[in-house]
């Protein structure tokens, strides 16, 4: 329970203390990809089903509230169910035939997904604007407030975070999550249990694309445009990262590996084309010294400091 | 689970398996097996190794459908059926390798084998209403119980890859003990395991038949066999070779000859 106050209050403290508005618009975004993140670690991290077309439920979400909000006019609180049922209905009709397959062959199909929405983006321009994207598209308002710039987009985005911290946490604290883990494990066992696996990778698979399809609404309305280049392989591989250097299977690794790929990216601005090398190579470290992820990783050099401090004293005694 | 409403029969024959076929390419796993299962007893299946044992586990759990044959439990025809369902209905199974989920703990290992006979879905784990939270509970009595039962109750906490091998063969059984079956079917518990935990085991399976629960067991373990079980079947090269008492099996010529070897 205390984890959540910290949490609250570090969200609370930093929008009061960051006002810089760029600075606030990375937080943001760091939030959005903590979403993207926190899904796909659901289905990857703890179900152990690889998905390398995340994006397209991100983009999915994006276009559908665009265009509702652009061409029917909608209020994008009224676009916002709209959008999340359609994209689940999407990641459903997706998952029954994809998650029959696992391993290379899941990471194949799911691939191909990703890049049949990204092309559907880029080439349906009657629809999508096709290259140039959709502009216009109305920021989320509630009476007085509008989402779309400073500190009120962080908050909302981070409140939402939070939430989904909540419902994720419940989730694998539970019947389902515990089952969601043993399939990781072992499939053929969970299935000799009682588990219907398949139902069960469906489930997940839509959970996931739902939070991507939530990131997707609240990205398309702050930044009010968008284009297909956000939501191409890149950026489902970019998820894919956030979740293994985070740390699979764990919450808080969503956060920390999302906020390190929204990051690296402004910080290594220095090195100008040297960039991607040097954000490559950061990448490859740490999964090298670190391969259970960040969290997991700084969790264990904290613990092995501790103890070696806890037995030096008595080294010295003798 | 054990209560039985009016109109239920009593199974004398938990199981019948009729006349069971099943080929793989050009081998003929299985053919024409037909055998009961009493409820109550110890049901043994020898035979040497490619002699279609774990075929015939895979058909009655649901993995393999059979190409001809049926499959009777409490006479309801369950070939062809989920996993799944048949586990509901009240059958579970051990590996003959080990398949623990290795990252979960002991006692996570035993949940999830409870996981048919719990109901929380994925909106209720995240609403915890207050049967969710009541049932979880029940869930995590039933399963301490059941690791006692077996003798691991101390170890509840520890990841269950971290165990010594017999204790994760133990555990293994108290996973499937967990979804409450009445009929369990165990593929070489005894393998891998030294004399005493073997000794261990024939004791813990004779309790779990004292339980009321019918066991169908795959060993290759002769002395535990022959001491534990009711009846044996025989299969050899996917037929069945002979069924009767241990007694009658030990002195079957045909079984004898085909199987045990000349003492």
């Amino acid at each position: 329970m205390y984890k959540r106050l910290v949490f609250i209050a570090v969200i609370v403290l930093t929008g009061q203390v960051v006002s810089n508005p760029y600075d606030l618009q990375l937080l943001t975004f760091i939030g959005i990809n903590t979403l993207l993140a926190l899904g796909l670690n659901m289905v990857m991290g703890y179900a152990g089903q690889i998905s390398l077309g995340h994006a397209a439920f991100f983009g999915l979400g994006a276009y559908t509230s665009s265009l509702l909000t652009i061409h029917l006019d909608w209020s994008p609180w009224l676009a916002l169910p709209f959008t999340l049922v359609f994209v689940g209905i999407v990641a459903f009709l997706v998952a029954l035939p994809m998650l029959r397959l696992s391993g290379y062959y899941l990471g194949m199909g799911t691939l191909a997904f990703g890049m049949i929405v990204f092309f559907i983006f880029l080439q349906w321009r009657s629809l999508t604007g096709g290259d140039s994207g959709l502009i216009g598209i109305p920021p989320l308002t509630l009476g007085p407030i509008s989402f779309e710039f400073g500190a009120a987009p962080f908050y909302l985005v981070w409140g939402i975070v939070f939430l989904s911290f909540i419902v994720c946490e419940r989730l694998i604290d539970s019947r389902i999550g515990r089952a969601l883990r043993s399939l990781h494990d072992s499939e053929r066992a969970s299935a000799a249990v009682g588990i219907n696996t398949s139902r069960l990778k469906v489930q997940v698979f839509v959970f996931g694309g739902v939070l991507a399809a939530l990131a997707g609404f609240l990205y398309a309305h702050m930044v009010t445009f968008i284009s297909p280049q956000t939501f191409d392989f890149l950026m489902s591989v970019k998820i894919v990262t956030m979740v293994v250097i985070g740390g699979m299977a764990s919450v808080w690794g969503s956060l920390f590996g999302a906020a390190l790929l929204t990051l690296l990216p402004e910080w290594l601005h220095v090195f100008a084309e040297y960039e991607m090398i040097i954000y490559g190579l950061i990448l490859v470290v740490i999964m090298i010294f670190l391969p259970q992820g960040l969290t997991r990783g700084l969790l264990d050099i904290y613990e092995h400091f501790k103890s070696r401090r806890k037995t030096l004293p008595k080294s010295h005694e003798g | 689970m054990s209560i039985s409403s009016p109109e239920e029969k009593p199974f004398q024959k938990v199981m019948k398996v009729e006349g069971v076929s099943k080929a793989f390419g050009g081998i003929q796993a299985l053919q024409d097996v037909s055998f009961q299962i009493e409820a109550g007893h110890i049901h043994a299946v020898i035979g040497p190794n490619g002699a279609g044992k774990t075929t015939l586990f895979n058909i009655i759990m649901g993995a393999y459908a059979p190409d001809s044959g049926r499959v009777i439990y409490k006479e309801k025809a369950i070939q062809g059926r989920k996993v799944h369902e048949i586990v509901s209905m009240g059958i579970s199974r051990t590996f003959q390798n080990v398949e623990l989920f290795g990252s979960l703990t002991a006692l996570e290992n035993v949940l999830v084998g409870r996981h048919v006979r719990t109901r929380c879905g994925f909106l209720s784990a995240v609403a915890r209403w207050p049967w969710v939270k009541e049932e979880e509970k029940a869930a995590r009595e039933k399963a301490l119980e059941i690791l006692d039962f077996v003798g691991l109750k101390k170890t509840g906490h520890s990841r269950s890859v971290d165990l010594p091998f017999g204790w994760q063969r133990f555990l293994e059984i108290a996973r499937a003990l967990a979804s409450e079956p009445q009929l369990m079917l165990l593929d070489e518990p005894a393998s891998g395991l030294n004399a005493v935990e073997t000794q261990q085991l024939g004791e813990l399976l004779i309790h779990i038949k004292e339980r009321g629960v019918t066991i169908l067991l795959v060993e290759h373990d002769m002395s535990l066999t022959m001491a534990i079980s009711n009846e044996i079947l025989v299969l050899h090269q996917g037929r069945r070779l002979a069924e009767g008492s241990p007694r009658e099996i030990q002195d079957n010529e045909t079984v004898i000859s085909a199987y045990l070897g000349k003492v």
